[in-house]
């Protein structure tokens, strides 16, 4: 008679067996063998033709057939799903933003009925998803993550917290559901896939390959690529077309005194310890020589506030009230990275504000009040990241530094929708002038 | 346990070292005034008592401001002060701007005045609620620290141990109480086991997973047992880090690191009277064999047996553990009889209580069992302990030759012994060709021909002892009656040599 139950995040075989069991080693440890959890159904399968000889106390499930959803899969939604039913319950759905990966999901949670954990990389997916969740089962969901703990049949899990919890509640679910898939390459991340028992996988993502080749880490732990569907597939929904405008604005004469001074004591030092910053890596050789070198920290630090003077310019302020002035009736969206100068914003014009210091709660609160049009603006840092559900807006306003962060205004496109009458989404992108850091040097000689 | 941009660690000659501030000076005196930074900012804002440690992160090392700054940030309490509550504030306001449409500061005043009118408040107490939840707005209320200088100092080096312990993939650990250190990696949820070194045995601290794949998914546990190891008196820490994919070992013990408020117990501790009773008597006694209190934790199967004692063959390296295994529940005679069946293969002698009825069990299992009501006598220890003598003996014999010739001109016995590891007794039946015994000394003929030669009748005691001195002979009387002399005492002051009759 052999035993399997299931020992933080591993499988641990006590007995005799007769036939080979994939994955399993001798743990001197414990005088047993044991796999990597991930390997049960592997393992199951294998010891199927000796059921009686073996007791099998992997799983500690809780019965949840009453969950029963209301939805109607679409057509393309229905063979997804079908895809990776035949595929053993396990893989991997390539599907674009705004296909209803949601849904789909909560159709495998129904054909399955047992508990399911969700994954998902942003404390906004976790609100999104508990919300759906919540509405169509019926149940309490928990959650991990966002300020709380709470785990029920069915919970969603930041990566972070899954990360951290793997381990101790691998036996809790027979299905995992994994939102933006590709985030699970992370080398930390995988152990969430490793640690947990659970036999049936699916990971949703719109961009399966990544460029380091984790996708076959991915393949091994949750299953392959079992459906894909193009953007072009998904006929009638395409995305709005909109326009951008780049406003430059300068320092006042007080700003400039005070970025010369900083941005001086930044190159003066690069001079004199004959450092040149012409990649990426240099600035991090900087940044390692800064934690034992007080001169090239506060070389830093001065760099540091330079930035911050020239992200918050007055002037930069001046010309968001000239904005929000001419768009009184558009629905409009700021961003800005810096947290601080989301609440000088919020506190100037009075304008909801969502950062990484708002709570669960308020954060959807505020985004709730704006997509039923309660609140016309919203201002936030680059939170609204990929796959969240951002509320129809058909301004946007990024108030950066010098630069423009080409990647964040693409994306920040998508979410834009043209007005009812269809006037054209609008993209501000507030810059400071070109500020030269050698005319800088130049003038302090 | 401080987060890992404040580890500050040094890879010197490829090590890993963490730099504990000890007992340094400096340290002690920025810490002191870490404290005073928390303690002069009561009644302040966080953002105000932030700027002040910033002062001093450019004054000297800023990790180490950082460092003593994240411990003492918990034991303050912050508050927010408001005349209203922050968030309803909030969405007052901007339910009001959003009718107002602000864009100028006129925009904004009438907001504000019409969300001050529907809460029936002054404009000013809206605009001072408005964030003042806000992290860097809180107001420190209490600082309240169990913390000095030199505390502080300790924590701190206690803590960044910890921090340098999120990134190990394995731990070792000697410990003097292995019985604490073996129940806290069980709670841990961490798996263990028994390697022997040349140093003894050590617990070796992994993860189940570990079996897989390295892994840092366990420090934050290690850091956590960090906590129970250094709390032992003795104690050493081999910790393999996985830094940045680069593996480095990290070593610390009892002086490096210690826990601030806890007196490690130096002196044994015993789980009955029995034993108690049993380690004063044995002690005593003067033996060939020392007793060591839970010497080391014996490998037995998965698990661990932790003996009560260990007595120490004091004439080369022989241990054998002893047990002494009182009353208690059927179910814990029966785990300890399954315990020392799977016992690694050392020398084990165990102590039963006659009621539990189990003597010839483990007898069976172990070296012997060493029955007892009441209290063990420690006159059937030693007997059990004189059959591995008898083996010792002869094993320390059968490694001697038949004949030593030591370079020595004089020698005793006792010392040429411990020059061979063995025991006294064991020379017995070895032949000496170059010396003669003289007492439990051996010495050249020669040596004693000089002395014959220097030493008459009628001198004073004084006078000869030094002379034997001069040769290293220390046992006077057994040299001259070798020489046929005796001493003849006078009263109570010193004697005179005369010829032995």
């Amino acid at each position: 008679m052999a035993s399997l139950t299931y020992d933080e995040g591993t499988i641990r075989v006590d007995g005799e067996v007769s036939v080979p069991l994939p994955g399993v080693e001798r743990d001197p440890r414990s005088e047993s063998g044991r796999a990597p959890a991930y390997r049960y159904a592997q393992l199951r399968d294998a010891l199927r033709p000796l059921a009686a000889d073996v007791r099998d106390d992997v799983l500690d499930l809780v019965d949840v057939s009453e969950l029963h959803s209301s939805y109607d899969l679409r057509e393309y939604q229905r063979d997804a799903l079908d895809a990776w039913e035949e595929s053993d319950r396990r893989g991997v759905l390539e599907l674009p933003t705004g296909s209803g990966k949601t849904v789909i999901a909560i159709g495998a949670i129904e054909r399955l009925a047992t508990p399911t954990l969700v994954v998902v990389p942003t404390i906004d997916l976790l609100n999104q998803w508990r919300g759906e969740l919540e509405a169509e089962f019926d149940v309490p969901v928990g959650q991990l993550g966002g300020g709380e703990q709470r785990v029920e049949p069915v919970t969603v899990a930041t990566y972070d917290s899954a990360y951290l919890r793997a381990d101790e509640l691998g036996d809790r679910f027979g299905l995992l559901v994994f939102d933006e898939v590709h985030h699970l390459g992370g080398e930390g991340y995988r152990d969430i896939a490793r640690l947990m028992a659970a036999p049936a996988r699916l990971g949703l993502t719109a961009t399966f390959e990544r460029p380091d080749g984790a996708h076959e880490a991915i393949e091994e732990l949750v299953g392959p690529l079992v459906y894909d569907l193009e953007v072009d597939d998904l006929a009638g929904d395409h995305l709005a077309p909109y326009d951008i405008k780049r406003i430059e604005v300068s320092l006042g004469p007080e700003e400039r005194a005070r970025y010369d001074e900083a941005q001086g004591i930044f190159t003066d030092y690069l001079r004199e310890s004959d450092i040149q910053l012409r990649s990426g890596s240099d600035y991090q050789e900087l940044v390692k020589r800064s934690g034992t070198d007080p001169k090239a920290r506060e070389a830093l630090l001065a760099k540091q506030h330079a930035r911050e003077i020239v992200a918050n310019a007055d002037a930069k302020v001046e010309t968001l009230s000239d904005i929000l002035d001419r768009h009184a009736e558009d629905r409009i969206i700021v961003f800005t990275a810096y947290t601080d100068l989301v609440y000088r914003l919020s506190e100037r014009f009075l304008l909801p504000a969502i950062t990484n210091e708002t709570g669960t709660t308020e954060r959807s609160q505020i985004l709730d009040r704006f997509r039923e049009g309660d609140y016309s603006r919203v201002v936030t840092a680059n939170v609204l990241d990929e796959g969240v559900d951002v509320p129809d807006a058909n301004v946007a306003v990024v108030l950066s530094g010098s630069g423009s962060q080409r990647e964040f205004t693409q994306r920040l496109g998508r979410v834009l929708r043209p007005k009812e009458d269809g006037g054209r989404a609008l993209l501000y992108e507030v810059v400071s002038e070109e500020t030269s850091e050698e005319r800088v040097a130049a003038r302090r000689r | 346990m401080l987060t890992k941009e404040l580890l500050r660690v040094s890879r010197r000659g490829g090590g890993y070292h963490p730099q504990f501030v000890g007992d340094d000076a400096e340290a002690r005196d920025l810490a002191a005034r870490v404290l005073g930074v928390y303690q002069g900012h009561v009644g302040e804002t966080r953002g105000d008592l932030d700027s002040a440690l910033d002062e001093l992160e450019a004054e000297f090392a800023f990790k180490l401001v950082r460092g003593f700054a994240k411990l003492l940030d918990r034991e303050t309490a912050f508050e927010t002060r408001a005349p209203l509550d922050p968030e309803r504030t909030r969405r007052l306001v901007f339910e009001c701007a959003e009718s107002v449409s602000v864009a100028t500061d006129a925009d904004r005043r009438e907001a504000l005045d019409r969300a001050a009118e529907r809460m029936r408040v002054p404009t000013d107490g809206i605009e001072q609620s408005l964030y003042a939840d806000r992290e860097v707005q809180q107001v420190l209320v209490n600082f309240d620290s169990r913390w000095t200088p030199e505390t502080l100092c300790e924590q701190y080096d206690l803590s960044l141990a910890q921090t340098a312990l999120f990134d190990a993939t394995e731990v070792c650990v000697r410990s003097s109480d292995p019985a604490t250190l073996v129940s806290t990696v069980k709670r841990l949820r961490l798996l263990y086991e028994i390697r022997r070194t040349d140093q003894g045995r050590e617990v070796v601290v992994t993860g189940p997973d570990a079996l897989f794949r390295r892994s840092r998914r366990y420090g934050t546990r290690f850091a956590r047992l960090l906590r129970t190891v250094a709390s032992a008196s003795e104690w050493t820490l081999e910790a393999t880090i996985d830094d940045r994919n680069t593996e480095r070992t990290l070593r610390l013990d009892e002086s490096d690191v210690s826990v601030p408020g806890v007196e490690p117990v130096t002196e044994m501790t015993f789980d009955s009277g029995v034993e108690a009773d049993f380690a004063a008597r044995f002690q005593s006694l003067d033996l060939d064999w020392s007793l060591v209190r839970e010497p080391e934790p014996l490998a037995a199967g998965e698990h661990v047996v932790i003996p009560d004692f260990a007595f120490d063959w004091n004439h080369g390296e022989f241990r054998v553990f002893f047990e002494v295994m009182g009353f208690w529940t059927p179910e814990y005679v029966a785990k300890k009889l399954s315990r020392f069946g799977d016992l690694e293969d050392v020398a084990f002698l165990v102590a039963v209580d006659e009621s539990l009825g189990v003597g010839e069990e483990v007898e069976a299992l172990t070296d012997g069992a060493i029955p007892y009501s009441g209290t063990v006598r420690v006159k059937d220890v030693v007997d059990a302990l004189r059959e591995y003598e008898a083996d010792l003996l002869t094993e320390a014999r059968a490694s001697l030759p038949d004949e030593l010739r030591p370079d020595d001109d004089v020698i005793s016995l006792a010392d040429l012994a411990d020059e061979h590891g063995v025991s006294e007794q064991t020379l017995d039946s070895v032949a000496f060709p170059d010396h003669e015994i003289v007492g439990r000394t051996l010495v050249r003929p020669a040596v004693l021909d000089t002395v014959a030669e220097t030493i008459e009748a009628g001198q004073s005691l004084d006078a000869v002892e030094s002379t034997l001195a001069g040769e290293d002979l220390s046992d006077t009387s057994a040299v001259l009656s070798r020489l046929g002399y005796r001493v003849e005492w006078e009263g109570l002051g010193g004697g005179v040599l005369k010829k032995k009759d």
